[in-house]
């Protein structure tokens, strides 16, 4: 039933709809906001400074509560799941700040990595054996403390922990924000390519152009509102919204 | 080497491994909850009160006391954590909250005590076979080495948990990123109340170790655990359950070695003299958790 679903016309996974979300009382951070997310697609959301963009992820993910409306995956709600049980949903999240445990292994952040799997060794050491042979910098790494690691290869274990448990959606908040440009563009190339393996890629970023260029679809926030939406074909072609994207981009100083 | 310092370091090592005991214990739950149980000492000495009444008044051997100290102290803190627990996490400031609700806790269990067994000194009477050994000269009291054995059996068996099962690295890891252990999927409500009663039950096992190797207690004897166990986990680096093994170590050596060398009164001085100037100069202890240096 679900991969027939998925594999139908419209392979929508996550659907904001009416959502309004506050971090204190009725100040709304995230205004009536109706977004799709597509498997197998990078949806890019992209705004200025204080746009709501991080917030989008976290109402996601459970760790802030809509005031009002709902957040359906792959056809069910997600309200009231908590944020621990998304990893269990399918649903796969690479913050901004280090989500490692910088005194542990590698290896142990992996292991960690597959907790929903934890009772079965063999798939335990199968996952964790994939995603080395995925991302095969980290393996010489392998026995060496997690805090050893640099920025981008940090980024690259975070990436692959997300990837043990094979999530149907992956949710990246910033995720070239404080590593070495060397490391950013390997960084996007991953992301596209885990949306060609049939993967939901939601990428917040304050980089607009890199974004553009690995999304298909992209949102522009403002003020916790959608000001615009389209296929990322458009946005790097359309001269009003390169103009727009250049009002914002002066206004936040990005 | 004179059989005094003999006896001063065999005594170190035997009390280091049980401070280390009670440092493990106590830095668990610092870990998982980053919440000060000021409680533990009281949890620890109801745990010698269970040997107490074990050992002297129903005549079985300490031994005995040993797995009904885990169970009570287990399932007294899996009651107080259930009832307790969530509002504390959901406090406006968890740590204020929590703080003074343990020390509240500590209070009670105290006078709980005073209430069931009287503010007399007690001990635990319980005639081994043989009562001592004779090693290198000196007299070991059996009491002291069946405690010493329990703790080093206690030790490693806690060391393999939290090093090579799943759950044991989650809770290592929840001092280091506690948001992170959400993201991969760890309830850490769940993982806390765990963390809390398996250490409640380690603390009791403790109480019944220390009850062997000190001469007698009294109600208002946690406090004096308590600050043990603090003293131990700060100086090796808190939530590091090295450095708690190592934290211990080190404070039985300064106590004992101090009064062979100075006298009794400036045992304890020497063990507070030395955190203090731990913490001064390596703020994170001796085992200090990579966050806390960066």
């Amino acid at each position: 039933m679900n991969a027939l679903a998925q594999i139908g016309p419209d392979s929508t996974l996550i659907s904001f709809r009416n959502v309004y979300a506050a971090y204190f009382g009725d100040i709304h951070v995230l205004k009536n906001l109706t977004l799709s997310f597509r498997s197998g697609e990078v949806t890019g959301i992209i705004g200025p400074n204080g746009a709501g963009k991080s917030t989008v992820l976290k109402t996601l993910l459970g760790f802030l509560k809509p005031s009002a409306g709902d957040i359906v995956f792959d056809g069910r709600s997600l309200l009231g799941t908590p944020s621990h049980d998304m990893v269990h949903v399918g649903v796969g999240y690479v913050p901004q700040n280090s989500s490692l445990f910088l005194d542990l292994s590698v290896e142990d952040n992996l292991i960690l990595g597959c907790w929903p799997v934890r009772r079965d060794g063999a798939r335990v050491r199968r996952a964790i054996d994939r995603v080395l042979g995925d991302f095969p910098m980290l393996a010489p790494f392998r026995h060496g403390r997690a805090g050893e690691l640099s920025g981008g290869q940090r980024r690259f274990l975070e990436i692959a922990r997300a990837l043990l448990i094979e999530p149907k959606a992956l949710l990246f908040d910033e995720p070239t924000a404080m590593i070495a440009p060397k490391y950013a563009s390997e960084v996007y190339d991953h992301i596209a390519r885990l949306a060609r393996q049939g993967i939901a890629v939601i990428l917040v970023d304050q980089n607009v152009r890199p974004c553009i260029q690995v999304s298909d679809y992209v949102y522009i926030l403002e003020l916790g509102q959608k000001t615009m939406e389209g296929d990322a074909d458009a946005f790097r072609s359309d001269e009003r919204i390169r103009a727009e994207i250049g009002r914002w981009l002066e206004v936040s100083g990005g | 080497m004179t059989s005094l310092m003999t006896g001063a370091i065999v005594n170190a090592i035997a009390l280091g491994i049980l401070y280390g005991l009670l440092g493990l214990s106590l830095t668990i739950v610092y870990g998982a909850m980053r919440i000060a149980n000021l409680a533990h000492g009281e949890m620890v000495l109801a745990g010698s009160y269970v040997a107490y009444v074990v050992t002297t008044q129903l005549g079985y051997s300490p031994l005995a006391a040993i797995p009904v100290a885990f169970i009570l102290l287990f399932l007294l803190a899996f009651a107080l954590f259930a009832v307790a627990g969530r509002r504390l996490q959901a406090a406006r400031d968890p740590e204020m909250a929590s703080f003074l609700f343990f020390y509240g806790v500590s209070l009670m269990v105290a006078s709980g005590l005073l209430f069931l067994f009287d503010a007399d000194a007690r001990s635990v009477i319980f005639q081994f076979q043989p009562l001592s050994y004779r090693v290198l000269g000196l007299v070991i009291p059996k009491a002291r080495v069946v405690a010493v054995g329990v703790a080093m059996v206690l030790v490693p068996a806690l060391f393999l948990f939290l090093y090579r099962t799943t759950s044991g690295k989650a809770l290592r890891a929840a001092v280091m990123n506690r948001d992170a252990l959400r993201i991969v999927g760890v309830d850490v409500e769940r993982l806390s109340l765990v963390a809390f009663s398996v250490s409640a039950g380690i603390a009791g096992v403790t109480g019944v170790l220390l009850a062997l190797v000190f001469p007698a207690f009294t109600p208002f004897s946690g406090l004096d655990y308590t600050i043990t166990g603090f003293v131990v986990i700060v100086l090796g680096g808190l939530g590091s359950p090295l450095g708690a093994l190592l934290g211990g170590m080190i404070f039985a050596f300064s106590e004992q070695l101090t009064t062979l060398w100075i006298g009794q009164s400036a045992g304890v001085l020497a063990g507070f003299l030395i955190l203090v100037l731990v913490v001064a100069i390596r703020p994170a202890g001796l085992i200090g958790q990579a966050e806390w240096k960066s």
